[in-house]
């Protein structure tokens, strides 16, 4: 990959959560530089922090919830200062917009598609009612939208469930952001949408050139879409690197047991893989690596130290005490050993995770 | 929305209408003793020491009010020989040959012949109750037309229908030979434009209000008459508070009636200084009404977007002390509050209606608990819409708090509250029974548990009538409404058809 300019930088970013007079600590220490016009996704199970992090990126944390620790520089101001709906202005929504997972209920269900398009347009740029009908349109086009310009008045119930999602795209794409944060865009769907409304927004990140987040369980769907991957656990990401490097050549025990989870790598008859026990409190301090008690491989001084990130590569590094010299040499499970050859069989044609490029 | 809905909407409303009077009718009419319904009436009591005109006086009550077919042997005499005719005299006597005629007759055609006690005879047949109901859903609706007067004493009546304009120079449809002089006129009272081809006919009031039509009852102003210098057809001078407009036709005109009008048109309702009772509690209701969205919806908004802060807290110990106190306390409580503090009237009566002072205690009164309700819907319905994904979509678009809410929460909280109003109107019309009878408001809060507690049956019938009817009218108009508001609503008759 070559070298690119970073377009968001986050440094050591804290999210702490207000609950029932407790605090509990969401996101701890995440830092994660973005380049310009990339794929990043990043993984995890329910609960590791994925969407709040990406959340503080648009100031969309819940009430209860502050970014404590950190910088995000986007551009030359650090988004977490932004605290009013007034400093927001011109961020979010405009350079960084959203696409969230229920396309169902992310409509008003009583506005036309087409006012809830346009409202959008209006906000940050200063046209006329009919110019913004005009780009509302084209957008809708642009999203696939059979004739658009008469479903401009329909309601969101006369649209399909991927329908909506193509609308909610073209909303989010409608201002040219620079960063589309894509939070699920396709749990809610069934499989062959998933497929087109993936294949629509790599499509069109080609054309208007943004960069795109994604956050997703789905690994099918990264190792499909993203140039590089994250892997988050317990509220910080232990492992990154390119695609490839993620699902080739991981390093953290965490990713080899979420990798060994894809239901397709099970074989028939066999009991599918699963990781042991359910992640780590948020409200207790976590003391050394989180995943160490649900870790088979575990050290001893996972249970007392955090480990760092070890560089595997320029582009890869690991927060692992196994990457250290000290540390005994370990393979990756047998099950993820030539997971090359089986992810192709699941991308490629005719598997369940095959996009159509034409 | 469908023609067709609209039509089948409509025929099922009127049939359950239908089938709500008809239980009505048949509970009061078949379970109620009906000797109970002399109970309260004053002319009754006077009766007392006089058992033929007692007896009589029962029976032709009974017979007005449907409940049976009732002859005397004078009546009978009369019909035989004539009003004047002597060969009554005798024959109306015990054991007269017309008097074993008069039993014989009645007896075969299934009357039950009594005595007096002075043996003159008398026959009586119960209607049947299906019969019942079909008179009173024949005379339900009276259409008038030049054919409709049938007066012996009047045989050259003319008949016509022609343009005109009454005595107060409004313009008005002129008819002769129908019940009412003027079938169409306009005046300078509200709603301006009046008519009389189509009236309903409810029955006669009794015992209470007795002689007058139940919806004269609640329809005609009250009070003291207004009277004005009025200058009749003929010609004739007088202080009147004669309402042209609603001259019927008279069968024996009186000579005063001839010093004022040229034709048998005689009958007339007097103007009077309080408005009717339907009209005191409407208008009360309404203020009340107004008054309690214009509180309770910014209130509910105010208490969403503060959850769980001060003015939230304040408000559902507003809520809570309402619905935890009786409302007669919180009533005398805050009449108590009016009338010390800011020295407006503790009841209606003081200034009457023409003085705004006189409303404002009554209708804040009828608004304390419709504002908490509204509070809390409000609140509710609000707090669903800002937790809802479109919201959190709105605010990733770039929205602000405003912007969002007047844009998305507003709208979709209002659905739910919109198909409520024309309810909420509609109630205003019963009136409000505990508010009235604190301030003595001389509305229709009283009129259905009265009507109740003095067998006025026929009262009963029409307040059931009228109000069943409303409710029905006012929410399949809030239904309407919230197809207008709500587009993923369509009144169809089959699901899925739009």
């Amino acid at each position: 990959m070559a070298e690119k300019n970073i377009i968001l930088s986050a440094k050591d970013i804290e999210v702490k959560f207000r609950v029932r007079k407790n605090y509990l600590t969401a996101i701890r220490n995440v830092s994660l530089d973005l380049y310009e016009g990339e794929t990043f996704a990043i993984v995890g199970e329910s609960g590791s922090g994925k969407s709040v992090f990406t959340k503080t990126f648009t100031g969309m944390l819940e009430s209860n919830g502050r970014v404590t620790n950190g910088s995000i520089m986007f551009h030359d101001v650090d988004l977490v200062q932004l605290k009013s709906d007034k400093d927001w202005e011109g961020i979010r929504g405009a350079k960084i917009s959203t696409v969230f997972q229920d396309p169902m209920t992310s409509l008003n269900p009583i506005k036309t598609i087409g006012s809830q398009i346009v409202e959008v347009i209006e906000k940050h740029q200063k046209i006329s009612k009919q110019e913004a009908k005009e780009q509302a349109i084209s957008m809708m086009a642009r999203v696939g939208i059979p004739n658009a310009a008469d479903r401009f008045d329909e309601y969101p119930f006369q649209y399909s469930g991927g329908m909506r999602q193509r609308i909610v795209i073209a909303i989010a794409l409608s201002c040219h952001p620079e960063i589309l944060i894509c939070d699920e865009p396709t749990t809610a769907l069934d499989v062959t949408i998933q497929a087109q409304i993936i294949k629509l927004i790599k499509d069109l990140q080609k054309e208007l050139g943004f960069t795109t987040i994604y956050i997703t369980h789905d690994l099918g769907v990264v190792a499909k879409v993203a140039d590089r991957v994250g892997v988050m656990y317990g509220g910080q990401i232990i492992e990154y690197g390119t695609v490839e490097e993620i699902f080739y050549d991981p390093k953290h025990p965490y990713t080899w047991a979420l990798l060994s989870s894809l239901p397709q790598l099970g074989v028939k008859g066999e009991d599918l893989y699963y990781i042991n026990g359910t992640p780590p409190s948020l409200f207790n301090r976590i003391i050394g690596d989180s995943f160490a008690p649900r870790n088979p491989h575990a050290l001893k001084i996972d249970f007392a130290k955090e480990p760092p990130f070890f560089r595997v590569s320029d582009t890869h590094y690991a927060k692992t005490w196994l990457l250290d010299p000290r540390a005994p040499s370990l393979e990756k499970p047998e099950v993820i050993q030539d997971l090359h050859e089986k992810i192709e069989k699941m991308t490629g044609k005719g598997g369940a995770f095959y996009v159509d490029e034409q | 929305m469908k023609k067709g809905y609209v039509l089948s909407r409509l025929l099922r409303s009127l049939i359950s209408l239908l089938i709500i009077i008809v239980i009505v009718f048949i509970l009061l009419f078949t379970l109620i003793p009906r000797d109970n319904i002399f109970f309260d009436d004053p002319t009754f009591r006077k009766l007392g020491g006089k058992p033929d005109e007692k007896t009589n006086y029962i029976y032709t009550t009974w017979e007005k009010l449907g409940y049976l077919d009732y002859v005397t042997i004078s009546d009978y005499c009369v019909a035989l020989y004539g009003q004047a005719d002597p060969r009554v005299e005798a024959a109306i006597e015990p054991g007269s040959v017309e008097s074993v005629q008069f039993r014989e007759e009645y007896e075969k055609n299934g009357y039950t012949v009594a005595e007096f006690t002075n043996k003159k005879l008398y026959a009586f047949k119960d209607i049947p109750i299906a019969k019942r109901l079909l008179t009173w859903f024949g005379n339900l609706i009276q259409i008038d037309t030049p054919w409709a007067v049938q007066d012996p004493n009047n045989p050259d009546l003319e008949r016509y229908i022609k343009f005109g304009t009454t005595p107060t120079g409004g313009l008005a449809l002129i008819g002769s030979g129908t019940v009412h002089k003027y079938l169409i006129y306009t005046d300078s009272i509200f709603p301006f434009i009046h008519q009389n081809i189509i009236t309903l006919n409810l029955g006669k009031s009794y015992p209470t209000f007795q002689g007058f039509e139940v919806l004269d009852v609640i329809f005609q102003s009250q009070g003291e008459e207004v009277k004005r210098e009025v200058t009749f057809e003929t010609g004739y001078t007088a202080e009147s508070a004669i309402i042209f407009g609603t001259l019927t036709y008279k069968y024996n005109p009186d000579v005063m009636d001839r010093n004022k009008f040229v034709d048998n048109y005689a009958n007339y309702q007097t103007r009077k200084n309080q408005p009717s009772m339907v009209g005191t509690s409407f208008i009360m209701g309404i203020i009340a009404m107004v008054l309690s969205y214009l509180v309770g919806l910014p209130m509910g908004v105010a208490m969403a977007k503060n959850k769980d802060k001060l003015v939230d807290k304040l408000g559902m110990i507003y809520i809570i002390f309402i619905i935890a106190v009786p409302s007669l306390a919180y009533i005398y409580l805050f009449r108590y509050i009016g009338t010390a503090l800011f020295a407006l009237p503790s009841v209606f009566t003081v200034y009457g209606s023409g003085d705004i002072r006189s409303w404002i205690l009554p209708a804040i009164s009828l608004a304390l608990p419709s504002i908490s309700g509204l509070m809390l819907w409000m609140r509710r319905y609000v707090v669903d819409q800002m937790n809802s994904d479109y919201v959190k979509f709105a605010k990733a678009k770039g929205l602000n708090k405003n912007e969002i809410f007047s844009k998305h929460i507003f709208k979709n909280a209002i659905i739910p509250i919109a198909h409520g109003i024309p309810t909420s109107l509609a109630v205003c019309i019963t009136g409000a029974i505990i508010t009235e009878a604190v301030y003595s408001v001389g509305g229709m809060g009283k009129m259905l548990p009265d009507s109740i507690n003095k067998y006025n049956n026929s009262m009963i019938v029409a307040l059931v009538f009228m109000f069943a009817g409303i409710s029905v009218l006012a929410v399949f108009i809030g239904d309407i409404i919230l197809t207008k508001v709500d587009p993923r609503i369509s009144l169809s008759e089959k699901a899925g058809r739009s």
